[in-house]
């Protein structure tokens, strides 16, 4: 199997902080990988390290084929990087910006021309191309940058957090064109998200990433499968002393959430719920309310590390951080 | 080349956007030209004053000063548009290329200087029509000599840049060095009347030397000397240093900070 990344326990301090402690990973060529977690565990210092901007303090990598330390001008010849802030010139058009990119990389006259048009094309802002980017919308740019990291036909491209801060409509448009160029053009995707279902929907593989190291790795029927196959919610009437786990053969695991709830892990809900509600009554629990679903990577990362990933990916307050850098100025 | 030729083009085209300096590149150097230099002009008005400028009138004297002067200001505030593509993450764009930094930095800065250079000539070309002792030959020279000025400052703008993170300190220290390095330059009071101390400053002043050579190249020379009939009254020179004295100062100052500049990009990463 040849493998378009291997992450080697990559380390990256900034004096006594440790961003990233000690990841190892291997990428297929041509698969999807996600690096998914909350905000802060590490997964941009990754994406640096792996585009040659930062020099790990410890361990190795390769990123098509390439030492990123020691060879970082031919890795840097291979890859396609979005990042997560934008990283557009706004005073120039969008042609302006895919020409200025496309001439850095080496590509001239006609056959430039000829890609820029294909890659505006792809992500629909033919008709916008001789607009300044300072009055594109955030979808709009994001759609530019992909263009733009797409034109010297990379083997790789990396994408940092590649939805954060867009509406749910430029979101679906974002995948389908990254679903694309996985298909088309049989493109290593390296992603990272803190959305599940940007995970979910997208990555052919999956690592869940908190506090600078990698949890879990796998698809993402692999890491529902270390939850159990089903979950189930139930809130219990007995006060706060009253709350506990329950121990039963058919409960592989249980927790007490900090709202109140508890929450088991069964390989069958709906077997289990009758037995349940025998045992409550046994144990003299009244249940007020029940739920249950089929495991979510939140249930996995809740499972992993005892937090739920949506809450502390601190969403809203980083959206509104970009989406006011996207409009600055405007 | 690559790099060279597009960064240059994507400065120049930058310069083209911002209306507002597109503006300021006729405006500022008029306004010191026309209020400093007519208002000055009456006062250097009486029959021997031409002693104290080397022989011609103030505006002939000032004029290759705010020239000089104009290059100087708009080499040096380009490095700002660094601290902007930091904040605006194209400088991520660049670093992540498969180019060579040093000739992306370097195609950077001679657009910028470029541009620098082109303001100052618009400048010199409206001051023909109201300084009298400026010659037309000396155009192409000033060129150069503006070029090797431009470089000097822009390079020493965008090290000072790189290491900045935020423009209202870029613009603390340019504001802070500008106007000494101004007033310290000769461009308008000759460095020879001044106080001795401050004629040391001058000395290590760059931009001295650009004054002094665009008075060399730009300003006809009178065919005598004119000499003070007025008791205490000092004769000055028009020129301090010789020409090849001025510009191999500036051709030094332009390398040695375009190597500094480069080696900082070289060594730049993302925060």
């Amino acid at each position: 199997m040849e493998y378009a990344i291997t992450a080697n326990n990559l380390v990256k301090k900034y004096g006594d902080f440790t961003a990233v402690r000690g990841v190892s990973f291997k990428v297929k060529k041509g698969e999807i990988f996600a690096f998914l977690g909350p905000n802060g565990a590490g997964k941009t210092t990754t994406i640096h390290m792996l585009v040659t901007l930062l020099k790990p303090t410890s361990g190795n990598a390769t990123v098509a084929g390439y030492d990123i330390i020691k060879e970082s001008h031919e890795v840097r010849k291979k890859i396609g990087i979005v990042f997560q802030d934008p990283s557009l010139d706004r005073e120039l058009t969008a042609y302006e910006n895919m020409y200025i990119h496309g001439k850095i990389y080496g590509l001239t006259g006609d056959k430039l021309k000829k890609r820029i048009m294909e890659m505006l094309r792809f992500v629909e802002l033919e008709e916008f191309k001789d607009r300044q980017v300072k009055f594109f919308s955030g979808g709009m740019q994001r759609r530019l940058e992909i263009a733009r990291a797409l034109i010297h036909e990379p083997e790789i491209l990396f994408l940092d957090e590649p939805t954060i801060g867009l509406d749910p409509q430029t979101r679906a448009h974002i995948w389908e064109y990254i679903k694309r160029m996985k298909e088309e053009h049989e493109m290593t995707i390296f992603l990272t998200t803190h959305y599940m279902d940007e995970a979910e929907q997208l990555a052919d593989r999956i690592a869940i990433i908190d506090h600078g190291k990698i949890i879990a790795e796998g698809t993402s029927e692999e890491l529902k499968k270390l939850v159990g196959n089903d979950v189930i919610y139930i809130r219990i009437a007995n006060g706060k002393e009253g709350i506990k786990c329950l121990k039963a053969d058919f409960i592989r695991g249980c927790k007490v959430l900090p709202d109140g709830r508890v929450r088991l892990e069964v390989m069958n809900a709906a077997e289990a719920l009758p037995k349940l509600f025998e045992l409550a009554q046994q144990n003299d629990i009244k249940i007020l309310e029940v739920t249950y679903h089929r495991p979510t990577l939140n249930d996995v990362f809740l499972y992993l590390t005892g937090r739920e990933l949506r809450e502390e990916s601190a969403g809203r307050f980083d959206m509104a951080r970009i989406a006011v850098k996207r409009r600055y100025m405007k | 080349m690559k790099a060279f030729t597009t960064m240059a083009y994507r400065q120049i085209k930058r310069f083209f956007r911002a209306k507002s300096r597109v503006i300021g590149m006729f405006v500022n150097p008029l306004i010191w030209l026309i209020f400093f230099g007519l208002g000055w002009s009456k006062v250097f008005n009486f029959p021997m004053a031409s002693a104290l400028f080397g022989g011609v009138d103030y505006l002939s004297f000032l004029a290759p000063g705010i020239t000089a002067m104009t290059i100087f200001n708009a080499s040096f505030i380009a490095g700002i548009s660094v601290i902007w593509d930091k904040q605006f993450g194209f400088l991520k764009e660049i670093l992540v290329a498969p180019a060579s930094r040093k000739e992306a930095i370097t195609g950077r800065m001679v657009g910028d200087s470029t541009m620098a250079v082109i303001q100052g000539l618009i400048n010199l070309l409206l001051t023909f029509t109201i300084a009298n002792s400026l010659k037309f030959s000396g155009v192409l020279p000033m060129i150069l000599i503006g070029f090797l000025l431009a470089i000097a400052f822009s390079s020493f703008g965008v090290s000072l840049a790189l290491r900045m993170t935020s423009m209202e300190g870029f613009q603390m220290i340019m504001s802070f060095l500008m106007l000494p390095l101004m007033f310290l330059s000769g461009a308008f009071y000759p460095v020879e009347t001044m106080p001795t101390w401050m004629q040391y400053l001058a000395y290590i002043n760059p931009l001295t030397y650009a004054v002094d050579a665009a008075r060399h190249v730009l300003i006809n020379a009178p065919a005598t000397t004119a000499t003070a009939s007025m008791p205490g009254m000092p004769t000055v020179s028009l020129t301090r240093f010789s020409l090849p004295t001025d510009i191999g100062v500036l051709g030094i100052l332009a390398l040695v900070f375009l190597v500094v500049a480069m080696i900082s990009f070289e060594r730049a990463t993302i925060e």
